[in-house]
């Protein structure tokens, strides 16, 4: 009980000195859009918010700026879900079978260092401009990441718990779903968290080379008007729904992994 | 002269076990031809100095590593791989961290299939030995390292394994934790009698707990000599007897490194 009160309140320090911490930098932006030349190719952050909250009521192009933030995100959910699935079972399967990860192993090192953006070419040519070029640059991203923190995770399931098990009578099968899987969920959570910032950060980029809507499409139809305040509306868009992505996935995992030091 | 009896029947033998890991340094020979046997109901210390291979020795007689030489057998049946009639209670707790208390317990019947209402009562009835009542759904993570030790060991015991080998379970646990740990573990014992093969490398945990101790020599592990410690219990620490025994075992022990 002493410990959970110790934390609670550095958690309220936290947030006052992130709070003070973000007013500093509000205030500093708004002082050097107003008193210094750079307030001629940035919109200072009082626009930037008014201009933020009015795409909620009156549409950016065909959409308001929570219509473009559903297309971004459905694109994301899609690719991220297909990907971590795959993911998490070829990880799997590569972590319990060696033949398996003999196989795939040098391939996922080569791709490893790859960055899922350098495939938008690729999968435009591949898959056309519509959404399924989109689909699969977010899988890629999500399955990349999650792939080697499953395998890693399977790898490093404690021997000694595995000989636990059997000693207490469990078959192969069961050690296999009573030990190895509970043993890597937080390893897994560790890859569904990088998956979950890459595929953001992909699907933006994705729009911004071609789409005709979401967040990434504000940026550059901004870029392509010269309206800095459109161009940081949707960047203040994807920062906001980044960082909601980020806290949920962690609130999963601290509710899925109680038991864990991580998902403490 | 019931207990007598039943205490003739020898439950372990070991005839002439040794053990040898090919390293990449070459062979390491760690068990030279052990052989002993371990009675119904007994509590057999092996003690030795430091790193002498006693816990290789369990893993041999567990079934958890294959013996390079001899054979081990349990309750008449030759061990060659992990097995419930076999509990181990574990240095580091070796708990399954994502189960509750009672999931941790209850882990050996319900994989081997007891149904749930009676498996619940099974490991109730553990969980209330080791005086953890009202712990039943924390996390290991909540609990203090005697506590855990207590679930690892109600573990062992629900399994209702024919022998329960302890390898330095109280190993990582502080000096007055250990204490506390020896005393109730003896109470444990005196109410559920089991055979229990104890491994430490604590003189006085030897000499508080056993009804018998292995004496070991040190790398290669073989047999030096043997104790029958014939004092009453529960057993004093400072009792003139108990540290009699205490000095003369000292005297005969290797010193480790």
């Amino acid at each position: 009980m002493i410990n959970r009160f110790h934390k609670g309140a550095k958690s309220y320090e936290k947030t006052i000195c992130a709070a003070i911490a973000i007013f500093a930098f509000l205030c500093i932006w708004q002082l050097v859009v107003s008193f210094t030349k750079a307030g001629m190719v940035l919109a200072g952050p009082v626009e930037t918010f008014a201009a933020f909250f009015k795409a909620i009521v009156s549409p950016i192009g065909t959409h308001t700026i929570e219509g473009h933030i559903l297309w971004s995100l459905s694109r994301v959910l899609v690719g991220f879900v297909l990907g971590s699935l795959a993911g998490i079972v070829l990880g799997i399967l590569m972590g319990w079978f060696r033949p398996i990860s003999a196989l795939f192993r040098p391939i996922f090192e080569l791709l490893r260092p790859i960055p899922p953006i350098a495939w938008i070419p690729l999968s435009i040519v591949w898959f056309g401009l519509g959404e399924s070029s989109k689909y699969f640059l977010i899988f890629y991203s999500a399955f990349c990441a999650v792939t080697m923190n499953a395998y890693s995770g399977v790898r490093s399931v404690d021997a000694e718990l595995m000989g636990a098990a059997k000693m207490l009578g469990a078959s192969n099968r069961q050690v296999f779903t009573s030990i190895v899987l509970p043993s890597c969920i937080p390893q897994i959570f560790a890859g569904l968290q990088i998956a979950v910032g890459t595929s953001w950060a992909t699907v933006v980029a994705a729009e911004m080379v071609r789409s005709s809507e979401g967040v990434g499409w504000v940026i550059i139809k901004g870029q392509d008007s010269n309206s800095t305040v459109q161009i940081l509306v949707g960047i203040v868009a994807i920062g906001i729904i980044g960082y909601i992505l980020a806290v949920t996935m962690r609130a999963v995992e601290a509710r899925l992994c109680r038991w864990s030091v991580r998902g403490k | 002269m019931e207990r007598e009896r039943k205490m003739s029947r020898e439950v372990i033998v070991c005839k002439d076990i040794s053990k040898t890991f090919d390293t990449a340094r070459g062979p390491v020979h760690v068990i030279d031809k052990v052989s002993l046997s371990v009675r119904e109901n007994e509590l057999l210390v092996l003690f030795g100095p430091g790193q002498c291979g006693k816990s290789t020795m369990i893993n041999c007689m567990s079934g958890l590593e294959p013996v390079s030489s001899g054979s081990v057998e349990v309750s008449g049946r030759l061990v060659t791989k992990p097995g419930p009639d076999r509990g181990v209670v574990y240095q580091r707790m070796a708990l399954f961290p994502w189960l509750t208390v009672m999931g941790n317990v209850e882990y050996g019947p319900k994989v081997r299939g007891v149904p749930k209402k009676e498996r619940r009562e099974r490991a109730q009835h553990y969980i209330n030995l080791v005086g953890l009542d009202g712990f039943e759904n924390s996390y290991p993570n909540q609990l203090s390292g005697g506590m855990q030790q207590r679930v690892g060991i109600a573990r062992a015991y629900c399994n209702e394994p024919d022998v329960l080998f302890m390898d330095e379970p109280f190993g990582h646990l502080d000096a007055q934790t250990r204490y506390l740990m020896q005393e109730d573990l003896m109470k444990i014992w005196e109410k559920e009698k089991r055979t229990i093969v104890f491994v430490t490398n604590n003189i006085e945990e030897a000499v508080y707990l056993a009804d018998r101790i292995i004496v070991m020599r040190n790398c290669p592990t073989s047999i030096k000599t043997e104790y029958e410690i014939k004092l009453p219990r529960p057993r004093d620490y400072v009792d003139p007897e108990f540290l009699r025994y205490r000095e003369e075992i000292s005297a005969v022990v290797d010193k480790a490194l």
